[in-house]
């Protein structure tokens, strides 16, 4: 029998501008009828799946059209947790690295660009002193108990149903955000960094559940696992510091995995989305132990662009264990150009020859709009990459079946 | 030139600081141009780049400012054209959010750029060649090269092709004359550079991205167009020595989906014919990167070199040395180890970010030392 390579991604897709234009009203604190907004999020989700199926992508999902960001959805999903603007050097919310240090132009010229973006999350104020500005950026402060709330889940659940109803694919999957990246939450509540992180996965764990219960494959991602490897050593911490800060949160993770089929859980890590050099992402060699540790069947990792492209040889050194299946990024967020289908195949074969082509799915580097308002290609390149997948995985369908007959 | 070593060099625009621009259009010292070049030239040097240039610096932009140094010539402008072609007719939603949004296409406010940009030459009397600014780029990059360890030095220069795209013509009676016109006059400027001492790189990638501008041509008619176009090229290279000849083809920079590119195994047989030593062509993008396999199919002529862009310009992220080298070696596997130097898809200037720039070149030498030890053990 052959297998054929199937296609996935990583999980947001842009927006529709209907729904943005909800959005953007809610962030300016204009009423916004909430039953228009259900019925503009229905319909955003019934198009984003049928059009995913459509591109030729086998496991689909609700391209997070129901979430604010990939990571701050969860804080309008649990209890204990308040908003405020606190001051910050420069109008960013991206963390700290050593990438920053190394290129301070660059990231000056793409922040000015980026704070356009994320207005709803960062501001630069005129102070009265003139030429002296002050920026602000929003972050979150646990201030109580973290309690989970099902609500909105239900409703992405269904939302998602009714999408799928019709739609011939081969498998669905939620994304949800892992403890580690509960990024800009300041715990002010839990008397231990430990206990607060448990919390938090303890909150984590009915929605991991409500996922897979309903049917569906939950992918956690965990971007910032891999990237506080970068922050935390240019604040002038250590490799040990950086595993001590990543092990409890794996551990976390797992502890809000615990009882699920492993065969039901998608884990993606990446180095973070933004268009910076990424000079200083870790090699995945120095990480990957901490992701095989996840009790996951499918491993999303980037593959696809020119930092972390050349990683495909990890699998000459590191054994994906039995019965695991690698998502490699074979399409990025990180060009315009839309990858050539040649090329998606020829990413495909050479790792489906390492780790065999049972344990290779077609994915992307990242989603394609971490948050509603950021968007990190335009719509119709997106699609086009996705459909440029499709496409590669049907040529290295095609010329893995001739290796095997050839063999 | 044989080396026991991958080498190093790049498509030919940099990032032109801004008081080489100030020189440029006229607002500053012509010195302010000499010292930029010299200090391009060095920083090359030093990010471990083998065959350098000077970074394109005394021109406009490089399809356009040969129309600055031609009698015959007058400049005319024109709004910035909406884009047309293959690429925009798939994507035209994007194009026209590129065309509204600052960098997105392009990187920078350079004005000698943009104001090239929008102007239109047109042909009105015999084109004549003024060799005043060539003599001055060749002083300026001859300057620079004294006392720095490089191993060659280029120059680079517009095809006849490149150069006819957007020349309006009043005064020849077809367009074959007025391009066998343009080459008798570039053959002047090919050969002040070959005769300094350097190398020459002739710029064409009009060539590939006319098949994109020109949805109407059919494969045929597009290959029979650029034949007449090669064929300029060669009248204009006659005589002069292959070996100090480079040819570039891209399929243009522009920051675009680029996904109805024409293939390069469309095209390879033309670009062959082009009397030079060594061909750069695109070889790090997303589009084109699958393209080495070509040279499974193809054979590179002997005595004939590929410089591949193993960095590209169309990502701001830096290429690992890693996979400067797994590329640089995928090549050597296909034409021999000796035939293959390390370059870059296209120029960097006004399509990514100086600091991004330069990281690149230092990852494409590191990427080059990484296949040396491969491929020589």
């Amino acid at each position: 029998m052959t297998t054929r390579i199937l296609t996935t991604h990583a999980g947001s897709l842009i927006r529709p501008p209907e729904l943005l234009e909800l959005l953007a009203r809610t962030e300016a604190g204009e009423p916004v009828d909430d039953a228009r907004y259900e019925d503009v999020l229905r319909r955003a989700v019934v198009d984003v799946v049928r059009r995913q199926a459509e591109a030729g992508i086998d496991v689909v999902d609700d391209g997070e059209m129901g979430k604010a960001t990939w990571i701050t959805y969860l804080y309008e999903r649990v209890s204990g947790i308040e908003e405020r603007m606190v001051p910050v050097e420069g109008a960013t919310i991206l963390p700290p690295s050593r990438d920053r240090q190394a290129f301070p132009e660059f990231y000056a010229e793409h922040d000015a660009a980026f704070a356009k973006e994320i207005a709803n999350q960062a501001r630069v104020h005129e102070t009265e002193q003139p030429g002296e500005i002050r920026a602000e950026a929003k972050i979150w402060a646990c201030t109580g108990p973290i309690v989970y709330d099902e609500a909105a889940l239900r409703r992405d659940i269904a939302n998602f149903k009714a999408a799928l109803e019709g739609v011939e694919v081969t498998d669905a999957f939620l994304p949800v955000v892992a403890p580690a990246s509960v990024y800009w939450l300041r715990n002010e509540h839990y008397a231990t960094d430990e206990e607060f992180v448990f919390a938090v996965a303890d909150a984590l764990r009915h929605e991991y559940r409500g996922i897979v219960d309903a049917g569906f494959l939950v992918q956690v991602d965990d971007a910032v696992l891999v990237h506080e490897y970068d922050s935390i050593l240019s604040l002038g911490g250590s490799v040990e510091d950086y595993r001590r800060w990543a092990e409890l949160r794996v551990e976390a993770l797992n502890h809000a995995l615990e009882g699920l089929p492993e065969d039901r859980v998608r884990y993606h890590v990446c180095h973070g989305s933004w268009h910076g050099p990424h000079v200083y992402d870790p090699p995945l060699a120095d990480v990957i132990d901490l992701v095989l540790k996840v009790k996951a069947r499918f491993y999303s990792i980037e593959q696809a662009n020119a930092r972390h492209e050349h990683e495909w040889r990890l699998w000459e050194d590191v054994k994906l264990p039995v019965g695991k299946v690698l998502i490699p990024g074979v399409v990025t967020h990180h060009t315009t150009v839309v990858e050539h289908p040649e090329l998606v195949a020829d990413r495909l074969v050479r790792l489906a020859k390492l780790v065999g082509p049972e344990a290779v799915m077609g994915g992307t580097d990242c989603g394609f709009a971490q948050g509603a308002f950021i968007r990190r290609v335009h719509p119709s390149i997106q699609w086009a990459k996705l459909e440029a997948l499709a496409e590669g995985a049907r040529i290295a369908t095609k010329r893995l079946a001739g290796a095997t007959v050839a063999a | 030139m044989t080396a026991d070593r991958i080498l190093t060099t790049h498509v030919g625009a940099l990032q032109r600081p801004p008081e080489a621009e100030a020189a440029l259009v006229g607002e500053g010292p012509e010195e302010a141009l000499r010292d930029a070049v010299a200090r391009v030239v060095r920083r090359q040097a030093e990010a471990g780049i083998d065959v350098v240039d000077d970074g394109e610096f005394g021109k406009s932009i490089w399809q356009k400012y040969v129309t600055e140094r031609l009698e015959g010539i007058e400049q005319r402008r024109h709004e910035r054209l909406p884009l047309r072609g293959r690429d925009q007719s798939r994507f035209p939603e994007f194009y026209a959010y590129a065309q509204q949004t600052p960098d997105v296409l392009f990187h920078g406010s350079d004005r000698a750029f943009w104001a090239a940009i929008t102007a239109h030459p047109v042909c009105v009397g015999p084109l004549r060649y003024r060799p005043g600014a060539v003599d001055r780029d060749i002083a300026n990059l001859k300057a620079a090269l004294e006392g720095l360890d490089v191993v060659d030095a280029f120059m680079p220069v517009v095809a006849p092709a490149s150069a006819e795209v957007d020349l309006g013509n009043e005064h020849y009676e077809t367009q074959e004359e007025l391009l066998f016109a343009l080459a008798d006059a570039l053959r002047e400027e090919y050969r002040a550079i070959l005769d300094a001492g350097f190398q020459l790189q002739v710029d064409d990638a009009w060539i590939p991205a006319l098949w994109n501008q020109e949805p109407d041509l059919d494969l045929e008619s597009y290959r029979r167009f650029c034949q007449t176009r090669i064929e300029a090229l060669n009248h204009a290279l006659e005589g002069l020595p292959p070996d100090r000849i480079r040819y570039h083809l891209c399929w243009g920079s522009w920051h675009g989906p680029h996904a109805t590119d024409i293939p390069l195994s469309e095209i390879v047989d033309l670009m062959l014919q082009v009397n030079a030593g060594v061909y750069s062509i695109e070889a790090a993008n997303v589009r084109h990167e699958h393209e080495y396999h070509l040279w499974e199919d193809v054979r590179l002529p002997d005595g004939k070199k590929l410089a591949p862009g193993v960095v590209t310009h169309s990502t701001n992220l830096i290429e690992h040395p890693e996979l400067v080298a797994e590329r640089i070696v995928r090549f050597a596997e296909r034409v021999g180890r000796e035939n293959v130097i390390a370059s870059t898809d296209c120029g960097f200037g006004s399509r990514i970010h100086p600091e991004l720039g330069w990281a690149k070149l230092e990852a494409l030498a590191e990427g080059a030392r990484l296949a040396t030890k491969r491929l020589w053990g």
